[in-house]
């Protein structure tokens, strides 16, 4: 009888050559220790479509195979099973092709003639054991990675939180005061005068715009604040756009609209995703000047893989098969540069300070969606222009 | 009929004039400034003021710390005040009819009929 030796494991042998698949198979079954239910595969692909259909705790891969040779062999198994442990078997004199295979990530590697059945099994258990450890620290740091991103996040919005009331206050102030002349002044010299009742109307815009701004930074600390009702997402839309639509006049910009008809409805605080929305088309409208096309397009949709190229590598909130909306708001401009779409999130980053701009736009803007459990990425389109995506949970 | 008479303690120097001049442009208030808090009691009390305007946050001495002192003088403690303050928004102090905490708010910059709206509006109710 056996000796208890760890659970059963699930085996997989790839390996073309008949003889020394069955020399594996015997040490396996031969071996005083441990216990194995074993299933072999002559090719990479045949491995491939036993995985698919079993269950296996190991994988014992021969790196040259009849349809992939040397550390490539390695490399598609990865990238197809990164989860699964592997121990290579490899020919005699190739311990440099061992010990690379290491360092691409096999667990072990074993040299053909040169081991018996017990270094076999302590092999793959230590492998079984060791991936196991691996994966769990893998998980842990992750863990660490999000929560420091979190604590960094919620450390930038605390000093953004204190900046703006501190801002808040001291420039208040000043603004009253102005404003207060300012309609002092008026009702000594308006009435009659066109010329001054302009200035002094200008001044108090002026001074109004200000305040916007600080209110933009105030807008920070009630951002989790939200009001969510079920929208339907082409609605907002429909809202929004009469609000960029003096300003799409003036740069002679063509808005195509491809909306689908029958969206699910998503819940969402409808004023802040409008003012998502506006933000993102105002970014889109800066960068079409002397004119464009401005596409705003909705689907809805099965979150897949290639949607995954749009998260953020550090934030992943949807899984292939969520239900997503899904609105992408493309334009044709010169697009964005790429030192520039790492930042673009960041609270007070700008390429338009010299006209006025604050940088809080899109970081209101990525915060409203990440409270909302959405997300936001700007990307290049490959035809040149700049893509905003914002994705929804139905 | 007499004109009314209003306090404004507030640190900030110039916006206290601008509130003095429009106030008394319409030739119905008379309007007196401190620019101290730590002052706004011992002034009040000669004064006798109809109402204060009363900034929020101020060095040394904060407006509601001016309010709790107020309340200590029985010719002071039902005299109305009205915060004028730069740390809410309009929204904020419409959402809340311009009362936080009990007290009338306003938030700064805002227009002066605005001012005057609030002033009359807490002029009749005192009455």
């Amino acid at each position: 009888m056996k000796s208890q030796f760890g659970k059963k494991l699930q085996v997989l042998i790839v390996e073309d050559h008949p003889l020394d698949r069955k020399i594996l198979l015997n040490m396996l079954s031969s071996s005083p220790i441990g216990e194995f239910e074993t299933r072999a595969a002559a090719s990479l692909s045949l491995a491939f479509e036993e995985i698919m259909q079993h269950r296996f705790d190991v994988v014992i891969l021969d790196l040259n195979l009849e349809d992939s040779r040397g550390i490539d062999t390695l490399q598609k198994f990865h990238r197809k099973f990164p989860h699964l442990p592997v121990v290579i078997n490899t020919g005699s004199y190739q311990d440099d092709l061992g010990l690379q295979a290491i360092k691409k990530g096999a667990q072990d590697y074993l040299v053909k003639g040169t081991y018996k059945s017990y270094m076999l099994v302590k092999s793959l258990y230590y492998a079984v054991e060791r991936k196991k450890a691996e994966e769990e620290l893998k998980t842990a740091y992750t863990h660490l990675k999000e929560t420091q991103i979190q604590l960094i996040q919620a450390e930038k919005m605390n000093v953004v939180g204190g900046l703006a009331s501190g801002i808040a206050h001291e420039v208040k102030n000043p603004l009253a005061t102005i404003i207060y002349g300012v309609e002092y002044l008026g009702t000594k010299l308006g009435h009659h005068d066109d010329q001054i009742n302009l200035t002094l109307e200008s001044i108090k815009e002026a001074a109004r715009t200000a305040d916007d701004i600080i209110k933009g930074l105030l807008d920070f600390a009630s951002l989790s604040l939200l009001k969510k009702t079920p929208e339907n997402l082409n609605d907002v839309i429909a809202r929004s756009l009469p609000l960029v639509r003096l300003q799409c006049d003036r740069n002679g910009i063509e808005v195509k609209k491809a909306l689908e008809p029958q969206l699910p409805l998503i819940k969402i605080d409808k004023n802040r995703i409008e003012q998502v929305i506006v933000n993102v088309i105002l970014n889109a409208l800066q960068a079409m000047k002397d004119g464009g096309t401005l596409t705003i397009k909705t689907e809805a949709k099965e979150f897949s893989r290639q949607d995954n190229g749009w998260m953020d590598r550090r934030s992943k909130p949807f899984r292939s098969g969520d239900h997503v909306v899904i609105l992408d708001i493309e334009d044709t401009g010169p697009g964005i540069k790429e030192a520039h779409l790492v930042k673009i999130f960041d609270p007070f980053f700008t390429t338009r300070r010299a006209s006025g701009g604050v940088g809080l736009g899109l970081a209101i803007a990525r915060t409203i969606m990440n409270n909302h459990g959405g997300h936001i990425r700007i990307m290049n389109c490959e035809s040149g222009g700049a893509r905003a995506r914002l994705i929804f949970r139905v | 009929m007499s004109k009314k008479k209003i306090l404004v303690v507030d640190d900030e120097v110039r916006f206290t004039q601008m509130i003095k001049l429009n106030l008394e442009a319409g030739g119905k208030y008379d309007v007196k400034i401190e620019n101290n808090a730590a002052q706004a009691v011992k002034v009040a009390l000669e004064m006798k003021p109809d109402l204060i305007l009363l900034d929020v946050i101020m060095p040394e001495t904060e407006g509601p710390d001016v309010v709790c002192q107020l309340r200590e003088h029985d010719t002071l403690k039902k005299v109305p005040v009205i915060f004028l303050t730069a740390t809410v928004t309009k929204e904020e102090v419409e959402a809340q009819q311009g009362r936080i905490g009990g007290h009338a708010f306003l938030a700064k910059p805002g227009s002066v009929d605005d001012l005057i709206f609030c002033i009359e509006q807490h002029l009749a109710n005192a009455r």
